[in-house]
């Protein structure tokens, strides 16, 4: 057997195990990191919001971390929500 | 060398040959057919990337999750209650036909359906296609079908850790190994490697410890109610059972309430790791049963149709036999799942149909293992405990390890099974609460949990489990008749063709609404009639007879409701599908 097929074969039963046994956690923890992200999100961009939580000078300091957040950050939040999208945690 | 045919080994061999023409050749046909699926056709997950829901996934990783996620003890108890109904040649038929027709399908089109939406899960596409009204009907039923299913497999686990007595010691030693996994991994910051070999490694030790030292096998069975230790039966109302309940509530509670990568994940993970090889040993020992020696003690086929509600563990093969297996042959949980995350996460939409429909031709598989395991006994129970000697038998024959050790094991196999989804099930109640009744007290997360395990504790305290089973049954396999009928009119709607899904919408639909039926006159005749069904002769010998007539006329009221409620759902649907139909028509 060719090398690359024993390893795409290897590689397929790897990720199998993983979707099996690790990927509930990987998105379970991706979704703590959001929730976190949501925190500074909202700290920078309050004032913007109706909610100044932070003086502008800081929130201006934080701003660049953010901006490479903001379309997704948006996406998910206009996203239609239901309780079916939590069933499955 | 034996009979051939007289050991599972063919049976098992012709339904792995038919779940491979269904994934090769039925599958293909749909996928084009149907769905005409583009590998180059952006999914969700690449449109609408996040990097939280939305991001595209290997369809590997994504299969090995949908199983994760689909499988329980639906295909592990139904074909054990289904080959004591019925005889195991029915079972054998409708798990590999229901699975070929109707089980892979709806997973998978469930999935098609999401992607094709932009992700979308069940709800909302319902409300698009629907309306408010069927949405909330669906909500309700999904809180209602969470109660059943963790009250029934609350029994089911409660049954195996009392009749083997220390097979709940292996299982402490998972809990707690899954608790140390997440901070080995997440504080201490140790290999996961590493850490999944000391994961193993404690597992195991816990499963050989109890197989070889009888002492510690404690506590025995029916401790609690040593004048029922000769009845050789756990009954519904006993000291035991209601200490097991609280136990098992006392864990399901800290998984619910816990941050999930502390308890609940890293559990499924340490848990998971005996349940792969359990579930490849169990398939591998049945086709080598020619060669072991081992054959077929049970009839192919038993009494069919019966109408007698004084039999009430059984009834008519149609519609009881269609509910018994849930899972193994379809489920509608599995389109909650489809729809939920891995619609979001496909790479590719070709990636449906191994992911979807593979994820679900394996789990028929492992039905087809719970078969096996049960047609080699000589009498036995309608009980999970079945399943765990069935397939210790099996499998130590294969192995040389002794009978008692791998019946261990596949008892806490089952365990293992029903603990991480009911807990699974404790928490999404316990996040459904908090989204549906977030302005009042049920809102909180403490009480929706303890509302949701006290209510599964009365269940399973006071209720006949097979009959809840049969509940079980019927709401999953009406979920996926509804899922199936939504797919119907959704493909309606965009013109696709619709018999593929349709017919099979509707036979389950009316099937289990039939189910349904059936049982809610089985409880209603039991109340009229102030009578208790089998098991629970003890708990009205125990708590009065009053007991059971609250348990019997809660659960022939429940009954009621969910058939009402399907039958609603169905006419809505099929209302729909015909209006979207006859546009199609016009246009």
């Amino acid at each position: 057997m060719p090398k690359e097929k024993k390893d795409s074969i290897f590689k397929a039963f790897k990720d199998t195990l993983m979707g099996f046994m690790i990927h509930s956690q990987v998105t379970s923890m991706l979704k703590m990191k959001t929730y976190t992200e949501y925190l500074f999100m909202i700290m920078t961009m309050g004032d913007m919001l109706g909610m100044p939580l932070l003086p502008p000078y800081y929130s201006l300091r934080l701003l660049p971390y953010m901006v490479p957040n903001i379309k997704s950050w948006k996406l998910r939040m206009l996203r239609d929500r239901d309780v079916t999208d939590i069933v499955v945690g | 060398m034996v009979d051939f045919l007289n050991t599972p080994a063919p049976y098992i061999a012709l339904g792995l040959v038919i779940y491979l023409i269904a994934y090769v050749v039925y599958s293909k046909y749909i996928d084009k057919r149907v769905w005409n699926t583009d590998p180059n056709k952006p999914t969700p997950a690449k449109l609408y990337t996040d990097g939280v829901e939305y991001f595209p996934v290997s369809k590997y990783v994504l299969y090995g999750y949908q199983f994760k996620s689909v499988a329980a003890l639906g295909p592990i108890v139904g074909p054990i209650v289904a080959v004591y109904f019925y005889g195991w040649l029915p079972a054998l038929i409708w798990l590999i036909l229901g699975n070929f027709f109707i089980g892979w399908v709806q997973d998978y089109s469930a999935m098609m359906m999401s992607v094709r939406n932009d992700g979308r899960s069940m709800g909302p596409i319902t409300y698009n296609l629907m309306g408010e009204r069927v949405r909330k009907i669906l909500l309700v039923y999904i809180m209602i079908y969470l109660i059943i299913i963790t009250a029934v497999f609350a029994w089911v686990i409660v049954d195996i850790i009392n009749r083997i007595a220390g097979s709940f010691i292996p299982i402490i030693f998972i809990l707690f190994m899954g608790a140390l996994f997440g901070q080995l991994v997440f504080r201490m910051k140790i290999d996961i490697l590493i850490a999944t070999i000391i994961a193993i490694a404690v597992v195991f030790l816990g499963i050989v410890l109890v197989g070889a030292l009888p002492q510690i096998r404690v506590p025995p069975f029916n401790f609690l109610d040593p004048g029922l230790v000769e009845t050789n039966m756990t009954w519904p109302g006993s000291w035991t059972v209601l200490f097991w309940l609280i136990i098992l509530a006392i864990i399901y509670y800290l998984a619910a309430i816990t941050p999930m990568p502390r308890f609940l994940l890293p559990t499924i993970f340490v848990g998971f790791l005996p349940a792969i090889i359990a579930l490849i040993l169990v398939i591998i020992a049945a086709l080598f049963t020619p060669l072991t020696g081992i054959t077929i003690n049970q009839i192919p086929v038993k009494d069919l149709w019966i109408t007698d509600p004084n039999k009430f563990q059984t009834g008519p093969l149609w519609p009881i036999l269609f509910v018994t297996i849930a899972c193994g042959a379809i489920s509608g949980w599995h389109s909650l799942v489809s729809s939920g995350l891995t619609s979001k996460q496909l790479e590719f939409e070709t990636d449906a149909r191994p992911v979807g429909g593979g994820a679900m031709i394996t789990e028929g598989i492992v039905g087809l293992s719970s078969v096996a395991s049960v047609i080699i006994l000589g009498t036995f129970a309608a009980t999970a405990v079945t399943y765990a000697q069935g397939a210790g038998k099996l499998t130590s024959s294969l192995t040389g390890i002794s009978l008692d050790g791998m019946t261990l094991f596949y008892a806490v196999f089952v365990v293992v099974m029903g603990m991480i989804t009911s807990m699974l099930f404790v928490r999404v109640w316990r996040n459904v609460s908090a989204e549906l009744f977030e302005k009042s007290i049920l809102g909180n997360k403490h009480v929706a949990t303890i509302v949701m395990l006290l209510l599964m504790i009365f269940l399973a305290f006071t209720g006949s489990w097979t009959n809840l089973w049969i509940y079980f049954g019927g709401t999953n396999q009406l979920l996926a008749g509804l899922a199936l009928l939504l797919v119907a009119v959704y493909l309606a709607s965009i013109k696709r063709p619709t018999i593929y899904v349709f017919i099979p919408g509707i036979f389950m639909a009316i099937t289990t609404v039939a189910a349904l039926i059936w049982e809610t006159y089985v409880y209603s005749y039991f109340l009229i009639n102030n009578k208790a069904l089998g098991p629970q002769v003890n708990v009205a010998k125990v708590f009065g007879q009053g007991v059971v007539q609250i348990s019997n006329g809660f659960s022939a009221v429940l009954g009621a409701v969910l058939a009402v409620l399907g039958a609603i759902m169905t006419y809505y649907l099929i209302r729909g599908y015909i209006k979207y139909r006859k546009e199609a028509v016009k246009t």
